[in-house]
């Protein structure tokens, strides 16, 4: 893997995250919250992330399957990102490192 | 997460202020992100050294693209040769929720300098967005908020990667293995956010099982987007924002 591939994806995933950030504001015009394209980019993440952690967990086993669990629960009752990834990694690393 | 939109919008015609002073009390109030994104950042900066990444490498993904699930999801997808096409999708389509703040953001703050504005919008965040919107219900809307609010949160987010990455302690922690794990974590922390109430559990297992089929036979990332892409379509199929 050369550096230069890797420094044209960071300026390439840069611009898309750019103009995501910026496309709203110039674009505010033409999209109303109420539209149809607007609910649509308001319901996409969630799916994303439900279909990215199914396929995540099915090539994790049963570690990522606890990790994975224990952070949703660190979330629900904390709501603190940080503490959920922590809790949540620990016990994933826990489970890999004792065979569970 | 929920966008609860502000009623407080200003004349689409008027110049908005850009202050000092907001900018000034949105650091202050966001000061405290310094320490949760660096931690969250840190574990980043431990996931590109696994990936084999450079400590400038690292550090400027952390700094140019600077979106955490955005990150998370592309490491997700690390493999050789690097999937670009299917990177870049997944990037557009996690962070399209930016479409929908930024738009809020025109409408609340009506006309801004676009020296102000313009590298505002580079460094805006789920949370800073939030406490913006938040901010604009109590007092006169000032994008100055929105930068003091984001500043922290960046500063907490690339200096963590940093720190993450140079770390000394990383030698011994297999890194292999949080590269594989931490992406996974991360997205599963943002869920509660996108729970909209029952009426999401049916799209979200539509994603969930789709996914899980073509995993074997397309590979995690087209499986996530197939996946992910159909859970959206039931879900705008149906009435409300579930």
């Amino acid at each position: 893997m050369r550096n230069s591939e890797i420094t044209i994806l960071i300026v390439v995933l840069g611009i898309t995250s750019y103009a995501m950030r910026a496309g709203g504001y110039l674009l505010a015009r033409f999209i109303r919250d109420d539209g149809n394209f607007a609910r649509l980019l308001r319901l996409a993440p969630g799916n994303l992330f439900v279909a990215f952690v199914s396929a995540g967990c099915l090539s994790g086993g049963r570690p990522m399957l606890i990790g994975g669990g224990v952070a949703l629960a660190t979330m629900a009752i904390t709501t603190r990102e940080w503490a959920a990834v922590g809790a949540g990694f620990l016990a994933a690393m826990i489970a890999s490192s004792t065979g569970i | 997460m929920a966008m609860t939109i502000s009623n407080q919008r200003r004349d689409p015609d008027q110049l908005s202020p850009f202050t000092v002073a907001e900018l000034r009390r949105g650091f202050v109030a966001a000061l405290p992100f310094i320490l949760s994104n660096g931690t969250a950042g840190a574990v980043m900066g431990l996931t590109y050294k696994g990936l084999g990444l450079g400590f400038a490498q690292s550090v400027s993904f952390s700094l140019v693209v600077y979106s955490a699930t955005a990150q998370a999801i592309v490491v997700s997808l690390w493999k050789l040769p690097l999937p670009v096409v299917a990177m870049v999708v997944a990037c557009a389509a996690t962070n399209s929720r930016y479409l929908i703040m930024g738009a809020h953001l025109r409408k609340m703050y009506g006309v801004v300098r676009q020296r102000d504005i313009l590298p505002t919008l580079f460094l805006l965040a789920d949370a800073s967005w939030l406490m913006a919107t938040a901010d604009s219900a109590r007092n006169r809307p000032d994008p100055g908020y929105l930068l003091g609010t984001s500043l922290p949160m960046a500063i907490g987010w690339i200096g963590g990667t940093a720190i993450g990455y140079a770390c000394p302690g990383a030698a011994g922690i297999p890194l292999g293995k949080v590269a594989a794990m931490l992406p996974i974590i991360f997205i599963v922390t943002l869920l509660p956010s996108q729970w909209r109430g029952y009426r999401t559990a049916g799209p979200w297992m539509v994603s969930a099982l789709i996914a899980l089929l073509c995993a074997p036979f397309l590979g995690a990332s087209w499986s996530m987007l197939i996946g992910g892409g159909c859970g959206t379509l039931v879900s705008a199929l149906r009435s409300g924002d579930a």
